[in-house]
């Protein structure tokens, strides 16, 4: 999962379709859409004629709860809605929209026969951003909603920039991977949801065997190479969607398993290890051979999860284990357990010449 | 009354004067039905007695449906035409008032007149 995904759905997991809605403004600015929700057929087809013409991409509805439907599963940047239609009105219709739809912004442009200087307030107050009535001529309508194509557009940039200035704030920008202020941030909640519903959570804490001697060797731009492989293959190694890494030092990196046990931290550890000890890394001078050191942690038991265990102390344990792995010669693995403020080995595995 | 002058509609292409003229003439074609209901409207009103509310409502309604599509179909003055009947039948439901309602017998009349001064409105007539 690319960070900036999985930045929103850490932050905010109940909003996964608005997420998607999100990318779906975010990777297509062009062209803009319009739906338009007018419960006279004849009108609705003359609008959409005149929209297309005008190189809008158009979606049409009868009625503000259909208008509802479409909106919650496609992005539309303008909202063109008649006033009086059956069932929900097009007031109803502009006051839900600016309720729920407050992330995602629709621009909303009203266009009844009611003229009069107080529907117009009464419209504006609704949430419309335009008040336009029937009566106008083409042109005005046409140039209407060139402004709110050009406002939409403006407030789609900003929010692209915005969502990349977060996107960069969490990530590290030589590998891509979270940085320490990430992993500062959303450990925590890991660990709080981990004791939350009882379930198990596991860290790895990863080094690159003999980092510095590669930068000697090859130079740091090999180096830099080497990191940004590591970052990619680890991730594609971990559950997508749930676990994360982050680089937390030079070639140092954590990865929060949430939802796993000491076992399967063992296997994400094993198969973390075979895929740099098995597969050199291809670098402009030639491939390079790597091994990687992991110490292990994880909360399990019942009585583990629901003491208050500190950040500190799974860190701390998952520090351990890579100092217990590199003492032993690198490319290993070993776990250790947090238990009520004093760590103690419980596992190792791997070995200098292969993988266990 | 004579035919309606139309602005000039500088933004539309060729596709979509096309587009246009197949919906302007389906426009047409229901205004042609419209004018039949106002009419049947105005027969029941004369025949009410007491408050005719179902009559003032459906005007409201049919006359709303009209003024919009009018509007954006660029038929202006049957577009004011039936504003003006909905603002009166609107008035005279909201008031009870009877079947001889001036403002609303005007209004109606003023819109059949115009619905049948439509030159393209009788073309679709004719055929």
């Amino acid at each position: 999962m690319p960070p900036e995904h999985r930045l929103e759905s850490l932050e905010d997991s109940s909003a996964d379709l608005h997420d998607t809605i999100l990318n779906q403004r975010l990777e297509n600015s062009q062209p803009c859409r319009v739906l338009v929700v007018d419960d006279d057929e004849l009108v609705r087809a003359r609008l959409m004629a005149l929209l297309r013409n005008a190189e809008f991409e158009v979606e049409a509805t009868s009625n503000g709860e259909e208008a509802l439907r479409i909106l919650e599963t496609r992005h539309c940047q303008i909202l063109l809605t008649d006033w009086q239609m059956p069932d929900m009105d097009g007031l109803s219709l502009c006051r839900i929209v600016r309720s729920d739809h407050s992330e995602s912004y629709v621009y909303v442009v009203m266009l009844t026969v009611r003229d009069s200087k107080e529907d117009l307030l009464k419209g504006l107050r609704a949430g419309a951003d335009e008040y336009v009535a029937k009566s106008a001529p083409v042109e005005e309508i046409l140039a209407r909603l060139e402004v709110a194509r050009r406002i939409t557009h403006v407030e789609y940039s900003l929010r692209r920039s915005n969502r990349e200035n977060r996107r960069l704030a969490v990530t590290d920008p030589l590998t891509g991977a979270y940085n320490l202020r990430f992993l500062t941030k959303n450990l925590p909640r890991e660990l709080s949801r981990s004791q939350r519903y009882m379930h198990p959570l596991a860290v790895l804490s990863c080094d690159i065997d003999r980092f510095k001697q590669i930068n000697d060797a090859y130079g740091h731009d090999i180096g830099d190479e080497v990191l940004r492989v590591f970052v990619e293959r680890a991730n594609s190694g971990i559950r997508e969607g749930s676990d994360w890494l982050a680089r937390v030092g030079g070639d140092e990196f954590l990865v929060v398993l949430p939802e796993t046990d000491v076992a399967g931290a063992h296997r994400a550890a094993k198969k973390l290890r075979k895929m740099f000890a098995h597969y050199p890394v291809a670098t402009h001078v030639g491939p390079v051979i790597l091994t990687v050191s992991i110490g292990i942690t994880a909360l399990e038991a019942e009585r583990e999860i629901q003491e208050p265990s500190k950040i500190e102390d799974l860190l701390r344990a998952a520090d351990r284990g890579l100092y217990a792995s590199k003492m032993l010669g690198g490319n290993k693995a070993t776990a250790v357990r947090v238990s009520a403020g004093k760590v103690a080995n419980i596992n190792q595995a791997g070995d200098k010449n292969g993988i266990n | 009354m004579g035919s309606i002058r139309r602005r000039p509609r500088k933004l539309a292409a060729v596709d979509e004067d096309d587009s246009f003229e197949s919906l302007r003439q389906a426009f047409h074609s229901r205004l042609e039905s419209e004018r039949v209901h106002f009419a049947a409207l105005s027969a029941a009103l004369a025949r009410a007695e007491e408050n005719p509310l179902w009559i003032f409502e459906d005007l409201v309604y049919r006359a709303h449906r009209l003024q919009g599509g009018a509007a954006i179909f660029e038929e202006s003055e049957v577009a004011i035409a039936a504003g003006r009947l909905e603002n009166a039948a609107g008035v005279a439901a909201q008031s009870r008032a009877e079947n001889t309602d001036e403002e609303v017998w005007s209004a109606l009349e003023a819109l059949v007149t115009v619905m049948g001064n439509l030159e393209s409105f009788r073309a679709v007539g004719r055929t």
